[in-house]
């Protein structure tokens, strides 16, 4: 056994030279891989860490806009009752108005019937008077009812003023003696003197008879027109009877 | 038997230099390991072939073991101690091929191997701790220990050398006795044990490598407090 140096010698070198050829062709671009695929397996953590990130965010965001649909969905149901409620009280307020008012419509139409059923009765009654009152003079003798008419008259005039009186007729003017019934010849020089007394002796005097009066006389001088007769009182008691009507009418509305 | 397995048979003679047969051979390890991992390598993907998968398995296991044995970043001894490895690996393991003998079975590759361990100490000690620190290692623990450590430093790059021919070159020697006197099929136990052998061989002649090289690394770098026992 010898030792041979030249061996030693290129096995040293040859070994030398493949640390280099295994370093070159080996160690490097394995070694490069195996960190290629760590950076590459990072990143892809990296990159699942950042969608699951996004992905809860989502989730987070998506309960969030649940949360505040719901809250939302709340507050407009809550507008809608409230707009519900306040439209509900609105339209009771106008039906109950639209009812006042009907009801005020119907009372014052009823109230204007009944004042015109009213009004059409006192006319039949009226009339109704007139004709019973008619039939009654009927039965009475003339001159009785004349010489009554005629005391009626004088007591009459004498219990107006002077001045009424003067008012109506003047000198030399006809004052026109109105009666229901023509008087006959002795009623009118009753009634011709008792006036002439009353008016003065310078009075002329015309008689007509106007069956609408019913009874009682009226004066009809030119400038006034004294009247006491059953067809003045009726109107006067049937204008005394609108005006209680017309009274009447707002206290039985209200 | 025909020759003895210590001798050196010349290949062939390249001018005045005799090319013996571990040379050849070794060029022919060369050969296989470098341009089977440039073929392997050539085309390296995100998703591993199951050729690629198990070279970075095998690198991912030498670098993971320097980090264990070295508790250092691996990265600046990963050239060395992978090439010694695969190399002593496959030069032990070369025996399955008819006819080829080992070349770590001759004490010439294998005083190559543990010069370059040598060297490779010094080198990563002067640049990790400096030449002053480097040099300064020989006098721990006290100074009178200087001559000692050089004795050891020396020792144990020819026990590196010892250790290594002696395993191989008797793994040969058993299995040419036992071929020429008993038989073609007699000496396949003996072969496997030789492969057990030669494996366990590199294992521990890298796992050394990197006691050493840790060893001259000094108090900057963590690293194992005594050598592992050879078998």
């Amino acid at each position: 056994m010898r030792f041979d140096w030249t061996t030693l010698l290129l096995q040293t070198v040859n070994l030398l030279v493949l640390v280099w050829l295994l370093r070159r062709f080996l160690f490097r671009p394995v070694m490069a891989i195996i960190a290629a695929r760590k950076r590459a397996a990072e990143a892809l953590l990296a990159d699942a860490e950042a969608a699951r990130a996004a992905a809860r965010s989502e989730a987070e965001g998506v309960a969030s806009r649940r949360k505040s649909l719901a809250a939302e969905g709340d507050h407009i149901l809550a507008d809608a009752h409230a707009s519900a409620e306040a439209e509900r009280t609105e339209l009771l307020s106008q039906a109950r108005q639209e009812a006042a008012r009907t009801q005020q419509a119907a009372e014052a139409t009823l109230d204007q019937e009944r004042a015109r059923i009213r009004r059409a009765l006192e006319a039949e009654a009226r009339q109704l008077a007139v004709t019973i009152a008619a039939r009654l003079l009927a039965r009475l003798p003339p001159q009785a009812a004349t010489a009554a008419l005629l005391d009626m008259l004088d007591a009459w005039l004498a219990t107006l003023p002077a001045a009424t009186l003067g008012n109506l007729t003047g000198t030399g003017e006809t004052l026109e003696v109105a009666t229901a019934a023509p008087l006959d010849e002795a009623a009118q020089a009753s009634c011709v003197a008792m006036l002439r007394r009353r008016l003065g002796d310078s009075l002329r005097l015309r008689f007509v008879g106007d069956p609408a009066l019913i009874a009682g006389v009226e004066l009809r001088g030119p400038h006034a027109r004294l009247s006491n007769t059953w067809r003045a009182d009726l109107d006067r008691i049937a204008e005394e009877l609108a005006k209680d009507e017309q009274s009447l009418v707002p206290c039985a509305s209200g | 038997m025909t020759r003895s397995p210590l001798t050196l048979s010349v290949a062939f003679h390249l001018g005045p230099v005799a090319v013996t047969t571990p040379v050849v051979t070794t060029w022919a390890i060369m050969l296989l390991l470098a341009g089977g991992f440039w073929l392997t390598t050539r085309h390296l993907a995100l998703r591993p072939s199951l050729a690629q998968a198990t070279l970075e398995l095998v690198v991912d296991a030498i670098r993971q073991q320097i980090h264990d044995t070295m508790r250092v970043e691996p990265e600046p001894f990963l050239p060395l101690i992978g090439t010694l490895f695969l190399f002593t690996f496959t030069a032990n393991w070369s025996s399955l091929a008819p006819g080829v003998e080992p070349p770590t079975a001759h004490l010439e590759t294998d005083a190559a191997l543990a010069l370059i361990v040598f060297f490779a100490v010094t080198y990563f000690g002067i640049r990790f701790r400096g030449v002053r620190g480097y040099l300064a290692t020989f006098a721990e623990p006290t100074i009178v220990m200087i001559p000692l450590n050089i004795v050891e430093t020396l020792t144990r790059t020819f026990s590196l050398v010892v250790r290594l021919f002696g395993n191989v070159m008797s793994g040969v020697f058993v299995i040419g006795i036992v071929l020429s006197l008993l038989g073609l099929l007699v000496p396949v136990p003996l072969m496997a044990l030789d492969l057990l052998t030669g494996a366990v061989q590199a294992y521990i002649f890298s796992v050394l490598a990197m006691v050493f090289i840790a060893g001259a690394l000094g108090g900057h770098e963590a690293q194992p407090d005594e050598e592992p026992e050879p078998p």
